[in-house]
């Protein structure tokens, strides 16, 4: 089958379809129609940026306007309260601190006072120290004398007792038995 | 040429706001266009309504169109479109109530019988039933008798595509028109 045979067969089926009905095409309608058409172009925009900023209104009273502010002015109220109750509970606790810190030093205060109380006094140790000495001394020079009869090593430990501590109640025992023994050879004289 | 330039001078008019300028593009072209609408949509016959269509986008648009191609090209063009939206609305609507007939159990091939009755009625369905990248090309070159320059810019193809769509047009037509030879 040729092309020019389609070609003729097309064009007599489309001549034997018959002429179309005249059109009429109305320009008064096409008028019309475009008009609202324009119009809806220019309109739209308008409205939907109409509808937006109602929306945005209706968005800012709800979020923004009378009750969102006073919810604000109670949130700062609020956040000023915290505040105040924040710096007084620093100040107790600062408080509760120092005292605690007080309380610290004097238990360890008392506890150096009483490692201090437990250390004996050195004056009173030397003291004690002292007594024994004299004591030892004057001891043997009496044991020297009475149990030895060494009068002349006895007198000396007494006389020693006496000049190195003059103070002591044992010098003052050395004194007597010093004198005791004089009066002994006095008497041995005598007789 | 003189018809170009007669054109320009009406597209300028317009733009300038002389709508009388549009009534005497409608006068001079809604014949052809009803024409081409009349054959893009298989022949119905009744094609004020799109033609209408057609001439409402080419008034929205005129002042737009930049003269790249002439005005009947460019109306063609609309003329395509505007076709190809009122078959596809159309065969929506026809799918709808095939579906409804499918449901009542008519057959189909009645309606296929009284069609077929007319020789050309059968070349007309023949080529009303190409698809549409096969249609418009074979209307175009066949029936409105149009160069394939104009063609391809209308249809917005090359030259080469449109030599092979026609090509495959008339291998498809064949089939169909091959008996009516013989008669």
């Amino acid at each position: 089958m040729t092309e020019d045979e389609i070609i003729k067969l097309l064009q007599q089926a489309d001549k034997t379809a018959g002429g179309i009905a005249p059109v009429r095409v109305n320009i008064t309608a096409i008028r019309r129609r475009a008009g609202r058409r324009n119009m809806v172009i220019l309109v739209a925009p308008l409205a939907a940026a109409a509808l937006i900023m109602v929306a945005l209104s209706i968005s800012a009273l709800m979020f923004r306007t009378a009750e969102p502010t006073r919810e604000q002015e109670k949130i700062a109220l609020l956040e000023t309260q915290i505040k105040q109750l924040q710096a007084r509970t620093d100040a107790a606790l600062g408080l509760i601190q120092e005292v605690l810190e007080e309380e610290r030093r004097k238990s360890r205060l008392d506890e150096l006072q009483a490692q201090l109380a437990s250390i004996p006094d050195p004056l009173e140790e030397v003291q004690n120290q002292i007594d024994k000495t004299a004591f030892i001394l004057v001891y043997q020079a009496d044991r020297l004398y009475r149990e030895l009869n060494q009068t002349d090593s006895a007198v000396e430990n007494y006389n020693r007792v006496i000049e190195l501590f003059p103070e002591n109640r044992w010098a003052k025992v050395a004194r007597q038995r010093l004198s005791e023994i004089q009066n002994k050879k006095n008497l041995i004289k005598q007789i | 040429m003189a018809e170009i330039i007669d054109d320009e001078l009406l597209i300028e008019q317009f733009r300038r706001g002389d709508e009388s300028a549009f009534e005497r593009i409608i006068e001079r072209y809604s014949a052809d266009v009803a024409a081409l609408a009349n054959r893009l949509l298989g022949w119905p016959g009744e094609v004020e309504d799109v033609t209408q269509e057609i001439f409402l986008a080419a008034f929205l648009g005129l002042k737009k169109f930049r003269c790249e191609c002439s005005l009947k090209s460019w109306l063609f063009t609309i003329t395509i479109n505007k076709c190809r939206t009122n078959r596809y609305k159309r065969w929506l609507r026809l799918r709808r109530f095939s579906k409804e007939f499918d449901k009542v159990g008519l057959p189909s091939a009645c309606e296929e019988h009284v069609i077929d009755a007319d020789q050309s009625s059968r070349v007309r369905r023949a080529v009303s039933e190409l698809p549409a990248k096969y249609r418009e090309p074979v209307v175009l070159r066949y029936l409105q008798e149009l160069g394939t320059d104009e063609i391809s810019r209308i249809l917005g193809i090359s030259k080469n595509t449109l030599h092979v769509r026609l090509s495959r047009a008339r291998k498809r037509l064949e089939p169909e028109l091959a008996g009516l030879i013989e008669r």
